[in-house]
């Protein structure tokens, strides 16, 4: 047997939890236990695809009760897909921020470390769940460590951000539970497969308002335009790998969630026009905004913006081959955002406000981290041959193939502006001379592997994008596939 | 695996070697740069002819690349370039910095010339297309000077032009399932009115920005000037050839089949000529070799274009001749400006006078590649202009003519104060010191304007490939019936009628070039610029009075008032005023938290306002 | 008569639940101290822990407890309410709670921070 989904919960849980209980024996277990337990939950998550693309989804029943009743976590290819790229980038994000920062001390990196734990158990528990309020929890507890992430830093405003965080986070559980109990009040179910089997016989009037509710809490976390006020805040003042986890992560699973509702469980037929409109507003709002921006991880943070409503615009053409494109942007932008995040930590490392200007002629000190900053702005404005090129050639190609001439404009339009912001930085770290006295740090060793993974990765799937597609394809017919996916939830019964 | 993969892959692991090679010895960087251009261009005549094909499968697609013989003659163009200016640039860029980064980005460019022509699929066209825009990027910023300007106008324009293509592609892709070039011609007459007009309008947006076609040539002047010249005499000779053959392959394959192509040809042509007119008017008042010949790429180009759009047989070869020879000329002419910036440290007319006897070789190549470009016999653009004249003749298109001819003409303006400015004149102190180039470059150079001289008497010798390729894209063989009705082409077929009053010329402009060398030698005085006096006044010494400045004065006035509307300033106040929309939707984000909880309860509302609508 | 009234009550109470809920944002929005904002965030969460124990309310229903003997009077757990939505909001008031003392935390950082705890004033990260 290969294990089952509820590992994926339960382990980094408990890791989470005994991170302070080992570190009372040896200090540095603190860094050690996380990067194994996802070492570990990696190798799991790989056989279990592997597993699952040859045999159809594992639905696991958690302490025997049996769906509808009980809660149940569904690893189907689609979700499951997901799931390793938030375990492989959250050991990334491990692996980088090992020794990020030197007068990081013990009881900071305890925190740390815990939260980030925590925001990956939510996350994960986001995606594999198959119960519309453990969904909500799974929120919470992404949405909390969130907040204390963002926090992190004390010299920083991280505070502010993070209360303009906890702020909308608020709302958007208060939206999100109301959501779920205007539902659980019309079908008397919790459960999604059956909520799925049982929409249609819910009024349509609080069908439509709650699917409303729902978007808008998810939306909040998905940060779509205008209930994205504080991604840019909370990108710029967490710590950059952090900035990593949530482009990489958090919004990931949020994607997921607001795509499993629309997909998977209500069946408005005006939801798909309505992700290609919000997803259109994000995207020219984010990019505009972020060609002016003065700060990098501001930018950087309004670009991931302006990427995920681009995903929402793929989803939104509701075929699988616009499926494929979204999930194929979703593991391009992880891994692309991540590497600028990591990147561009370096170059304004030792910078108080992060100033774009601060990165002039960094590439005399950072050779590498500069060529990888580089090499991730190339790939993410999808210039061939890098990674990002095919995800926006199979985005066109479904924008095509759904007749939708407006959207492919509006996109390759927005397409520039994000090429202009992105060249004029990197022609700042190339080309400029260096103004400020601020000290560049060299970026440790362990980050600089992850780096260079990433970059690899960047150029393999560029050279050779086949090493994802096959799997993105099956992942697409999964989402696709909704009867089946309520077929195998609710089969369990007997 | 086939020849074409090997080439490719030679490319490829040549420019990546290249580029580290750098670390350990820059001699060693400098073998493996000439290998990774030199050895895929004998390859490729030695190995590829037409009919080879290769293919790749890549994420669900299949990109084919084979060649035929369209494509083989433009790759004539830019492996013959681009091997020259190879070899060039060892010199070029010997003691220069960021070698490595220039040299991987030139390989690059060469590999993405040699992608497009070579690609029969639409996907890998777009590929190498946006790989070459990259590479050219690169290096066109490569001096750090005034790149936030320069270097982004080049890539918003080529993204602009290469997004349009993008979305023909996939269009095109949506209506005929297929990423076939071959398809989509197929399919093109059985397309709606509009796809039928706006699928080429895309393509030629692209083709027209590489080609520096007029509203979209802005980028060309400051891009060509920037970039170091060693990489602008392909810049310019190879890299704009790949908007000329791309435009030709749409016209000629697509818009011919419709009865609305006659109205996109003449649009076409008139933008060329258009282009020729204002691209030589700005070379004229230009002070500086770089942008002087940067505007007169631009120029060209445009009779290129105006060539190929007009359409017929003749207008065909001869837009297809005059690419081949403004390969030759042009790129030679960077070359030489490269190699003057490289011994003197300057390329601006105002400064560097009198340079005949330093570099003698130099003048030579100039002198006859400024031949070639002002179209004298029996240098090579005289037959291309000629068969350009006939051509627009013959099609009836006398206000083009007219248009054409003044540019042309024009164009021996700033062709003698090239000429002038850098070689002849009062010889300057200052530039005394200064030798000739060294022979890497002096070489290429040389042989170009040697290819010049030959292809001009033998236009033949070219014109049979292109005729080859004009009947692979559809053309009928009408070759011969031209062969005898144009009285320019006879020169190398069997009716021999201009050939001997040519060497005539030839004979006489030796004779007349050596008597004057000798007779010169002994009656010429070298003088300063200085030494002159005017109504009793003596110049003081910070007057400027080299040869080339207040050039033309009285020319530039009479046609000030159509110089006066630039096409850049208009472009300028669209990007101003899309930056300040940008700085108000930046100030969306407020930064106070309860504003941002305002906008999500507003969202809530309208969406729940308009939810009929919407759901 | 008893059946009306009880109507109109039980669209009092979802009437009330909305009606702090509504009250709960309006201190959020609109309130200049952090504190108040705060307590508006606690305010529409216990309006919400409201309206979930109301929905699972319904008329004349018991307690959902088991006791000895309970089970043989089948009648007698029909006439239970719902247990679930009281399962939810119990998890509801743990996680409200959790993101109060999350958000207090943040209010005393701002407070050290910027010495004021006017909302106006904390706004050094915008655009």
């Amino acid at each position: 047997m290969v294990g089952t989904p509820v590992l994926f919960i339960a382990i980094p849980l408990l890791a989470a939890f005994l991170i302070p209980l080992l570190g009372m024996i040896w200090k540095e277990l603190v860094r050690i236990v996380p990067g194994l337990v996802l070492t570990y939950l990696l190798i799991l998550a790989v056989n279990l695809l592997v597993h699952v693309l040859a045999h159809g989804p594992v639905v696991e029943v958690i302490a025997g009760w049996v769906p509808p009743i009980g809660i149940n976590l569904v690893f189907s290819v689609f979700s499951g897909f997901l799931v390793t790229l938030m375990i492989f980038l959250g050991l990334l994000v491990w692996a980088y921020s090992y020794r990020f920062k030197r007068n990081v001390d013990y009881e900071p990196a305890l925190k740390y470390f815990l939260m980030l734990m925590m925001l990956i158990t939510g996350s994960v528990g986001i995606v594999l769940t198959g119960d519309i309020f453990n969904m909500f929890v799974f929120i919470e507890i992404t949405s909390i460590s969130g907040y204390g992430l963002t926090a992190f830093y004390k010299g920083r405003d991280s505070a502010e951000a993070s209360f303009k965080y906890v702020l909308l986070g608020s709302v958007a559980s208060t939206f999100l539970l109301l959501a779920i109990m205007i539902i659980y009040s019309q079908l008397g179910t919790l459960n999604m497969a059956d909520i799925a089997n049982k929409i249609h016989l819910m009024n349509p009037t609080l069908k439509i308002v709650s699917y409303i509710f729902f978007v808008t809490a998810l939306g909040i976390e998905a940060e779509i335009f205008p209930l994205n006020g504080w991604a840019p805040d909370a990108y710029a003042e967490a710590p950059g790998p952090v900035g990593a986890a949530f482009a990489g992560i958090v919004v990931k699973a949020s994607v997921y969630a607001i795509i499993r509702y629309t997909f998977t469980i209500f069946d408005l037929s005006g939801a798909f026009n309505f992700l290609i409109i919000i997803g259109m507003i994000t995207l020219i709002v984010a990019e505009t905004a972020a060609i002016r921006q003065e700060k990098l991880k501001r930018m950087l943070a309004y670009s991931s913006i302006g990427q995920m409503g681009l995903v929402l615009v793929a989803f939104g053409f509701g075929t699988e081959e616009g499926v494929f494109a979204a999930l194929f942007l979703m593991l391009n932008h992880a891994i692309i955002k991540s590497l600028l995040f990591f990147s561009g930590s370096y170059l304004v490392y030792n910078s108080k406000c992060k100033y774009i200007k601060e990165v002039n002629g960094m590439s005399k000190f950072l050779p590498v981290t500069s060529l990888l900053f580089a090499l991730g702005a190339f790939a993410i404005v999808g210039l061939p041959p890098f990674a990002g090129f095919w995800s926006k050639l199979s985005v066109m190609t479904a924008a095509a193939d759904s007749n939708m001439i407006l959207i492919m404009v509006l996109v390759l339009m927005v397409s520039v502006v994000e090429l202009v912001y992105y060249l004029r930085v990197v022609n700042r770290i190339y080309f400029f001379k260096k103004e400020t006295a601020i000290e560049p740090k060299k970026p440790t060793f362990n980050a600089l592997v992850v780096m260079i993974v990433l970059g690899v990765i960047i150029l393999a799937i560029g050279f050779y994008p086949d090493v994802v597609t096959g799997v993105l394809h099956k992942a697409s017919a999964s989402l696709m596939d909704k009867s089946q996916y309520i077929h195998h939830v609710l089969s369990l019964r007997q | 695996m086939e020849m074409i993969h090997i080439i490719f892959l030679i490319f490829l692991g040549g420019a990546v070697l290249t580029y580290f090679s750098g670390k350990i010895s820059k001699v060693l960087q400098d073998i493996f740069f000439l290998a990774s251009v030199l050895v895929p261009a004998y390859l490729f005549f030695a190995y590829v002819g037409a009919g080879r094909e290769a293919t790749l499968s890549l994420g669900g697609i299949t990109l084919i690349w084979g060649v035929n013989h369209f494509s083989w003659l433009f790759s004539l163009i830019v492996l013959g370039l681009g091997s020259m200016a190879a070899i060039y640039a060892i010199g070029y860029m010997k003691g220069k910095k960021r070698k490595g980064y220039f040299y991987f980005n030139f390989i690059l460019s060469i590999m993405a010339m040699m992608g497009i022509l070579l690609s029969i699929d639409l996907i890998s066209f777009f590929i190498f297309w946006e790989i070459m825009t990259w590479s050219s990027y690169l290096v066109t910023i490569y001096n750090g000077h005034d790149i936030q300007r320069i270097g982004i106008k080049y890539f918003v324009f080529s993204a602009i032009g290469a997004y349009a293509m993008l979305m023909a592609i996939v269009i095109v892709h949506h209506l005929t399932g297929s990423f076939l070039m071959s398809s989509m011609i197929n399919f093109y007459p059985n397309m709606s009115l509009s796809m039928q007009i706006w699928i080429p309008v895309m393509f030629l947006l692209a083709f027209g920005v590489k080609a520096a076609m007029m509203p979209l040539h802005v980028w060309a002047p400051d891009a060509y000037s920037n970039a170091p010249m060693a990489y602008t005499s392909i810049f310019s000779g190879a890299l704009s050839k790949m908007g000329i053959y791309g435009m030709v392959i749409v016209l000629v394959t697509m818009i011919n089949q419709i009865p609305q192509g006659f109205w996109f040809r003449e649009v076409i042509a008139w933008l060329g000529g258009i282009t020729a007119a204002i691209g030589t008017l700005w070379a004229i008042k230009q002070d500086d070799a770089k942008k002087l010949l940067a505007y007169s790429s631009v120029a060209q180009l445009g009779y290129i274009i105006t060539g190929i759009a007009i359409g017929t047989e003749l207008g065909m070869l001869a837009g297809l001749f005059l690419a081949v020879m403004h390969a030759l000329f042009k790129g030679t002419l960077f070359m030489v400006t490269g190699a003057i910036e490289k011994q003197t440290g300057t390329t601006n007319f105002n400064e560097v006078t009198g340079l005949i006897r330093k570099m003698p070789w130099t003048f030579i190549a100039a002198l006859l590649s400024i031949i070639a470009l002002a179209g004298i016999p029996p240098l090579g653009g005289f037959v291309g202009k000629w068969m350009l004249y006939e051509s627009l003749i013959t099609s009836n298109h006398y206000l083009l003519v007219i248009v054409i001819f003044f540019s042309s003409t024009a164009a021996f303006l700033y062709c003698y104060k090239f000429l002038f400015g850098f070689f002849l004149g009062q010889e300057e102190k200052e530039w005394a010191h200064v030798k000739e180039a060294p022979a890497v470059m002096v070489v290429p150079m040389l042989i170009m304007a040697v290819m010049m001289f030959v292809l001009g008497t033998f236009p033949g010798i070219i014109l049979k490939p292109i005729n080859s390729g004009l009947m692979d894209l559809g053309f009928v063989d009408s070759f011969k019936h031209l062969w005898e009705s144009s009285v320019i082409l006879n020169v190398w077929g069997n009716h021999v009628v201009l050939q001997p009053i040519l060497y005539w010329i030839i004979g006489i402009f030796v004779f007349f070039m050596i008597f004057l060398t000798w007779k010169g030698f002994k009656t010429t005085r070298y003088v300063s610029t200085k030494d002159i006096s005017s109504s009793g006044e003596v110049p003081a010494d910070d007057e400027n009075l080299t040869f080339s400045v207040g050039f033309m004065q009285p020319f530039m006035r009479a046609v000030a008032p159509a110089m006066r509307r630039q096409i850049d300033k208009y472009y300028n106040g669209i990007a101003d005023g899309l930056e300040s929309l940008f700085e108000f939707i930046r100030r969306i984000y407020t930064g106070n938290g309860q504003t941002y909880t305002i906008y999500v309860i507003v969202f809530v509302v309208i969406v729940l306002l308009f939810k009929n609508i919407l759901f | 008569m008893d059946n009306t009234l009880f109507g109109y009550l039980n669209y009092a109470v979802y009437g009330t639940a909305v009606l702090v809920i509504l009250i709960g944002l309006y201190g959020t929005m609109v309130k200049k101290s952090l504190l108040k904002v705060v307590i508006g965030l606690s305010v529409s969460d216990s309006g919400l822990n409201l309206l979930i124990v109301a929905i699972g309310y319904y008329k004349g229903g018991t307690a959902p407890i088991f006791s000895p003997g309970f089970l043989e009077n089948f009648k007698s757990v029909s006439k239970m309410v719902d247990p679930v939505p009281q399962a939810l909001v119990l998890t509801a008031i743990v996680i409200g709670f959790g993101v109060t003392a999350v958000a207090l935390a943040l209010v005393i950082r701002l407070y050290r921070h910027h010495g004021t705890l006017n909302i106006d004033e904390i706004k050094n990260l915008k655009w």
